[in-house]
């Protein structure tokens, strides 16, 4: 099984319950890897960050240094990437 | 008498240690010499590549920060219960624990009831990384107009074209300089004491200089041509040479608008370009006469000019839609809207293309490049006004007309940081529009959550202004809520906004009041509790905005031990957080601001609090290697270097970059029908046009009511915002200036109205009015009266400094009818009446 390097920033964390993981996890591709992380609330953060098969605006996933596009939920893994997910702050105070 | 004698101290005593200034945000290379814990003198830094060695006045001046003896040094919290600006607020010296406490305290409880009451004003732009503090707090409101005075509408265009965030010439190949409204390389803006030095260079071997401006600026003054001009009109000056070069001369770089940007992409009747069924844009085939996708056709073979029939419909070249929007743009009309004689707006046409070269190369470090050496410069005083979107449009098209886009000697983006130009592809082979580099696009929301209303402005900027109209009349904005207290960190509200009446009102109604900063300011007459930060020559960061030539950090680091109980604003903020129990977030939200997220190794931990040189030393480590943390930049000072050809010219590569505008049109549809929904149908969006054309503003239209004159604000080296005012030595150097001193009329103006230097004037506009001595002279429009922002300080601690009278900001209007509606840049001109007091 493929193994991911987890870090969760933000509302991810507090959803996941944790900061850093390194886990192993069945399937092959990201959204595999979402599905089997499982939240506080009882579901998994895949349901918390994908709506209709995407991601959802409010939320980056980044693997290996690369931002995850909405519709690459089914980009496979190769085993020993780095993630973070996060959720996207949009206000800033400006400049 | 007692007499003090000073001994001159030798460049020998002591040592110099390097770091970065803090008198502007730029932040050039210094070197501090200190002789027995005592900094006794700063210099540029010859090493460091951006300022060359050179230093401004402010910059020599930074020792009188460190040592000004009205510094607050202690915490202090407010005993006097009334608050106004003349209200001395009775400060009385608290510890930190208190302080905190204090302020913690009252943040948290309106944290817990709703985040979003919390109003902040931010003006660090040296620790830019510390900006998003209200967003981890969950308050999104901006209230301040620190950026959006000068870039509200620059920014997003820069961002836009090339995925950079500001624009100089080149000035190292640059031969004819057309500088509009800008003290770049003169007086202001981008890291001026390098770019003074380029300037002069340049002049030196024979680049011409012509500036356009209402007031004989510094720049005009040492150009080769001042071209005085109305103030807001300087579109129209452009839109007529643009007219010259494509209808009169026919002179324009087809090759580029063909290989470079969408300009041959066809535009249907509705304003949207025509797409085949796959959603491609299409251009005129001239081989086969037919419309086929952009990919399919060879840049040579793209209709550039051309209204064509295409099953049924008529369309025209993206080129052509500007084309024949130029006709009406005449030199003679455009005469009438800006003053400028026709003869002059042909003339300085001509000489632009003649200097431009197009169809010239160059060959730089071996490779080829197109070189044209003639670009037309703005900033501030072109742009910022209600139609700024329009405005900055106009002079990138007028730019890309000569093809000068980033190539050697032309218009050159500047990238926000060392991150450079953000390039990724969009649409159609074009680069992705960045109007936004300092947070995510906003998302529409209705009702909205932001007092600047930010989720209004998708392409745009932050409208601080809005505040003045939105936090006294919520309801009619549709916000739900009150704003109850401020955060002030480094910056002054009261003086940086439109509309000072209504801003004290706000003021007035906050419940608590906190400030973090290095001295007292108007805003800060409000405070219930002052933190105070340290100066730049007691802290530490890492320095690295919008360099224009160069590109890295430099160290800012302490050379002195600080000075009573102060603490690092980053310092503050880290407690702030921790007390109120987001301290986790805060270090996330560093994190992403930081870049970490593509650098996991270098993640901050969230339960963990870091120390101001161990954030910085992550940081450095993260871009320059394990090798390079604070340490080595303590030792080498910076990691400065010149931008390479590659990093400098053609960015974006084989992307092409926007002529037609067509996002900014869809995103404008996508508004109304978002605001029509939430019932918002009289919100203006009038400015969301694919291409720039003239229309009055509502400053023109004002003198229609009796407004007869144009009322602007200036400001030269010696300043930057409202802090330098304070300082004795940059006011002494103003005060001896004639032109700082009170309210510039031209002398013709001046005769007419019976008015004399010194006679007490009164200027009011449909906002205010304000009140100062007269200043008759020569270099000023004669319809335009001239306000330094020397004299608009009111709260002036310092006996050695005059307060001096009054303060321009109060003659604008922050609604929206003085708002570009796209970007949300507010206008920075007034109309005014004039009226002599006395003598």
């Amino acid at each position: 099984m493929p193994i991911a390097k987890i870090a969760a920033l933000g509302s991810t964390r507090k959803m996941l319950g944790f900061s850093r993981q390194t886990l192993e996890f069945e399937g092959a591709t990201i959204a595999d890897l979402l599905r089997q992380l499982p939240t506080r609330d009882g579901g998994s953060l895949y349901d918390s960050l994908v709506c209709d098969g995407k991601l959802r605006s409010d939320f980056a996933i980044v693997v290996d240094g690369l931002s995850l596009k909405a519709g690459e939920l089914d980009k496979e893994l190769r085993g020993g990437e780095e993630i973070v997910t996060l959720a996207i702050i949009r206000s800033l105070a400006g400049g | 008498m007692a007499t003090m004698q000073s001994t001159p101290i030798s460049p020998s005593a002591g040592r110099w240690i390097p770091s970065t200034c803090g008198m502007c945000l730029h932040g050039c290379g210094i070197k501090v010499q200190v002789v027995d814990g005592v900094a006794v003198k700063i210099e540029g830094d010859p090493t460091n590549p951006d300022n060359l060695g050179k230093l401004c006045p402010k910059g020599n001046s930074g020792l009188a920060r460190l040592y000004d003896p009205t510094r607050v040094l202690y915490p202090m919290k407010r005993t006097n219960p009334k608050k106004g600006l003349h209200e001395k607020p009775g400060w009385v010296q608290i510890g930190w624990e208190e302080a905190y406490e204090i302020v913690a305290r009252e943040l948290g409880k309106l944290r817990k009831d709703d985040p979003r009451k919390l109003l902040c004003a931010i003006g660090d732009f040296q620790r830019i990384l510390l900006w998003g503090w209200p967003a981890v707090f969950g308050s999104p409101n901006f209230f301040t107009s620190l950026g959006n005075y000068c870039g509200g509408s620059y920014h997003p265009v820069n961002g836009s074209v090339d995925g950079s965030f500001a624009a100089i010439n080149d000035y190292e190949h640059c031969n004819y300089w057309i500088q509009i409204g800008s003290g770049d390389g003169f007086s202001s803006h981008l890291h001026l004491s390098g770019s003074a030095k380029r300037m002069a260079d340049a002049r030196m071997r024979g680049m011409r200089v012509v500036s356009l401006d209402p007031r004989c600026s510094v720049a005009s003054a040492k150009a080769d041509e001042w071209i005085p001009i109305l103030p807001g009109t300087d579109r129209a000056f452009v839109l007529g040479m643009a007219h010259v070069l494509v209808h009169e001369l026919r002179r324009y770089d087809r090759e580029f608008l063909r290989e470079r940007t969408n300009a041959p992409y066809l535009v249907k009747a509705d304003g949207y370009f025509l797409r085949d069924s796959e959603g491609k844009a299409q251009v005129w085939d001239l081989r086969v006469n037919a419309a086929r996708a952009w990919d399919a056709v060879p840049s040579e073979s793209m209709a550039l000019e051309g209204a064509f029939s295409h099953a049924g419909m008529n369309v025209r070249t993206g080129f052509q839609v500007w084309m024949d929007i130029l006709l009406e743009n005449t030199p003679e009309k455009m005469s009438e809207v800006t003053t400028v004689p026709a003869a002059t707006i042909r003339r300085i046409a001509r000489e632009f293309v003649d200097a431009a070269q197009i169809g010239a190369s160059i060959e730089i470090q071996g490779k080829t490049y197109p070189y044209r050496p003639a670009a037309l410069n703005y900033y501030r005083g072109s742009q910022s006004h209600a139609n700024g979107l329009f405005d900055n449009i106009t002079y990138k098209l007028f730019n890309m007309l000569v093809g000068n886009i980033d190539v050697p000697g032309g218009h050159l983006g500047v990238p926000l940081d060392h991150r450079g130009f953000f390039v990724s592809p969009g649409e159609d082979g074009m680069l992705k529009p960045e109007p936004h580099q300092l947070h995510p696009a906003p998302e529409f929301k209705y009702p909205p959550d932001s007092t600047h209303l930010l989720e209004w402005f998708p392409i745009g900027f932050d409208a601080g202004q809005l505040n003045a109209e939105t936090v006294l009349n919520p309801e009619r904005f549709g916000l739900n809520y009150r704003p109850e207290a401020m955060l002030l960190y480094h910056s002054n509200p009261w003086w940086n906004m439109p509309e000072t009446d209504k801003i004290e009102k706000i003021f007035q109604s906050m419940k608590f009041v906190v400030a973090i900063d290095i001295q007292e300011t108007e805003s800060t007459q409000w405070a219930d509790v002052f933190l105070p930060d340290r100066t730049f020559l007691e802290s530490t960061l890492l320095n690295c905005l919008e360099p224009p030539a160069v590109t890295g950090h430099a160290l800012r680091q302490p050379v002195v031990e600080p000075l009573g109980d102060t603490r690092d604003a980053y310092e503050i903020l880290t407690e702030l957080a921790e007390r109120m129990g987001f301290r986790d977030d805060w270090n996330d939200f560093l994190n992403i601001v930081c870049g970490y997220t593509a650098k996991p190794k270098y993640l901050l931990d969230p339960d963990k609090r870091h120390t101001v040189d161990e954030f910085w030393d992550r940081y450095a480590r993260s871009i320059y290697g394990e090798d390079k943390g604070l340490e080595w930049f303590k030792v080498h000072g910076h990691a400065v270097r010149y931008r390479t050809p590659e990093e400098t010219y053609l960015p974006f590569g084989n992307l092409r970059i926007p002529f037609y505008f067509e996002f900014i049109k869809r995103t404008g549809e996508q508004m109304r029908v978002r605001l029509s929904e939430a019932g918002m149908k009289d919100w203006p969006l009038d400015n969301y046009q694919p291409l720039p054309f003239w229309k009055n503003s509502q400053v023109i239209e004002d003198g229609k009511a009796g407004y007869e004159y144009y009322g602007i604000t200036f400001k030269e080296s010696l300043h930057t915002f409202a802090d330098t005012m304070v300082m004795p030595w940059l006011s002494e150097v103003s005060d001896k200036d004639p032109i700082h001193g009170g309210i510039l009329i031209n002398s013709a103006t001046a005769g007419k109205l019976g008015i004399k230097t010194g006679d007490r004037l009164r200027l009011t506009s449909p906002a205010g009015s304000i009140e100062g001595a007269a200043q008759v002279v020569e270099g000023i429009h004669p319809q335009v009266l001239g306000v330094s922002n020397t004299i608009t300080r009111q709260v002036v601690n310092n006996k050695r400094v005059r307060a001096k009278g009054s303060h321009f900001n109060r003659l604008l209007t922050g609604s929206m009818r003085y708002t570009d509606s796209a970007t949300g840049g507010l206008e920075s001109t007034a109309r005014v009446r004039v009226e002599r007091l006395g003598a």
